[in-house]
């Protein structure tokens, strides 16, 4: 009696006087109560993901009220974040940490997916913004890393803007769009902020209202059996709300401790001042970008850029490739041998990456 | 609170209850772990201007001749110095009404703020006239042959 007299708030205790002036219940139900496959298995790693964009966004708005966005004060605001801000080092660490964990995790998703079949009828547009969502990602990554504005973030975004500018046709002008000049100088630097702090948000959270609302209307992929054409789904289901919605909790408490325990443990580094005199030894990108990196040093740099492009193309376009409507991995020979060898070939070559 | 002999004073604290509170504690706990550090990140460092503290050369006297004025950065701060009969004197150059920074007016022999017309006597600043409440903060003058040193905190 009591428990229920709680979750339902009568109309006129709080609840109902908000119930009142917003009449959001209809909404709240229609957004929670709905039910999942019993199947279905996410991991969580999308969901966490989310959270994880949430944890960037705050700490990346605490982060701007310090940072100073020219090449002047940048390393410097940086610095003084890291050893005069109270908890700095602890807000830019766990910014640094979620960004390195946000896009492993959107990797992991987009692996689930792919293993379970879930971008085929009807989620293939889910799918398509889902691989705008990890472009935006890998864009964050990019354009947050020169913030520092120290030798590592100077150099790779050198040699990372130098890569676009191999792009046949457009590369020169892309060069220049990305770098607002021929070099990387205090123009690249007001850009990558621009981008990082304004565009890309907008447009990842644009991207996401579109890519959750399709999650929402078409419910959790079952791995074990295709969605029927033209009908609801049949087989057991479970509530999203409570049950799923509580493991996914779970989920985002673990990972806000393991957050905290990296950032403690290794907390984000600072290497010397940027200098366009001089390339430290062993330049390198982060890790998300060393297997393109690696593959530019054996293959010519044409086929070094173009590989990575149409390998985007054809990720996105992968729902229209692999049309049969086969859920399970055994029956779906062609499409994970695919996905093993390019998944094999990116790791090995990372891997390569990392050793001196 | 009483013992388990005399179940009837208050309800046993179930299982349930306990879960509850266990939650709740979590929650706050949580809550606080996240809130704590945002806060602080939000106040900032008390100062972080640079070449604060020892001795900072204000001029020449040459720069500041007998009755005469000029303000100078003194750390992050300014500060006046007014060459006057009796000596080099200087202040802090806020004005202690609103936060103005002070000039000094060589007709009126005054140090005077532009925004309420408060004026400082350079002699040892204190109020002339005006709605300042109290006197310019002293700062140490050093002058060691033509060169005008002040010292700060």
């Amino acid at each position: 009696m009591t428990a229920d007299a709680e979750r339902a708030p009568s109309p006129t205790g709080m609840g109902g006087w908000i119930e009142e002036r917003t009449r959001s219940r209809p909404l709240v139900a229609a957004l929670l109560h709905v039910r999942i496959p019993a199947e279905a298995r996410t991991f969580y790693f999308g969901g966490s993901a989310l959270f994880l964009f949430g944890i960037q966004v705050a700490t990346g708005t605490l982060l701007a009220l310090y940072y100073k966005p020219t090449p002047a004060a940048a390393y410097d605001s940086v610095l003084s974040i890291m050893s005069d801000v109270s908890f700095g080092w602890l807000i830019r660490s766990v910014h640094h940490w979620a960004a390195n964990l946000m896009i492993l995790l959107v990797v992991l998703h987009l692996l689930r997916v792919v293993s379970q079949a879930a971008y085929k009828y009807p989620r293939e547009l889910t799918w398509v913004f889902g691989i705008g969502l990890f472009g935006i990602t890998m864009v964050f990554g990019f354009t947050g890393y020169l913030l520092p504005w120290d030798q590592r973030a100077y150099w790779a975004t050198v040699v990372g803007t130098e890569i676009a500018g191999f792009v046949p046709v457009i590369g020169e002008q892309l060069l220049v769009l990305l770098r607002g000049g021929i070099d990387v100088t205090e123009a690249t630097l007001s850009r990558f902020f621009g981008l990082h702090v304004l565009v890309l948000p907008l447009a990842l959270a644009g991207l996401l209202a579109v890519h959750l609302t399709l999650v929402h209307q078409l419910g959790l992929a079952n791995p074990k059996r295709p969605d029927p054409r033209g009908r609801e789904p049949e087989g057991r289901t479970t509530p999203f709300f409570p049950n799923y919605i509580l493991d996914e909790l779970i989920a985002w408490y673990v990972l806000l401790a393991l957050l905290v325990v990296l950032a403690s443990l290794f907390p984000a580094g600072l290497d010397d001042k940027a200098n366009a005199l001089e390339t430290p030894v062993g330049t390198k990108p982060e890790w998300y970008f060393l297997a393109v990196y690696e593959f530019l040093k054996l293959v010519p740099r044409l086929v070094g850029i173009m590989v990575p492009i149409v390998g985007l193309g054809l990720l996105a376009a992968l729902p229209f490739l692999d049309r049969k409507p086969e859920v399970l991995a055994r029956r779906r020979k062609m499409a994970v041998g695919v996905a093993t060898l390019v998944l094999g070939g990116a790791v090995a070559l990372t891997v390569r990456g990392f050793l001196p | 609170m009483g013992p388990d002999t005399q179940p009837s004073a208050t309800p046993p604290i179930t299982r349930r209850r306990f879960l509850r509170w266990l939650l709740g504690f979590s929650v706050v706990s949580t809550l606080a772990m996240v809130a704590a550090p945002v806060a602080a990140f939000l106040v900032p460092p008390k100062s972080t201007a640079t070449g604060s503290g020892g001795k900072v050369l204000a001029g020449t006297l040459a720069d500041i001749p007998l009755g005469k004025g000029k303000v100078v950065p003194l750390g992050s701060k300014p500060a006046i110095v007014i060459n006057t009969a009796q000596g080099v004197v200087a202040y802090s150059a806020i004005c202690t009404h609103l936060g103005c920074i002070v000039a000094f007016d060589d007709l009126s022999g005054t140090i005077v703020c532009p925004c309420h017309d408060g004026r400082f006597s350079p002699a040892n600043g204190t109020v002339v006239s005006g709605p300042p409440p109290t006197a310019l903060t002293p700062v140490t003058v050093s002058v060691e042959g033509d060169q005008v040193f002040l010292v700060s905190a």
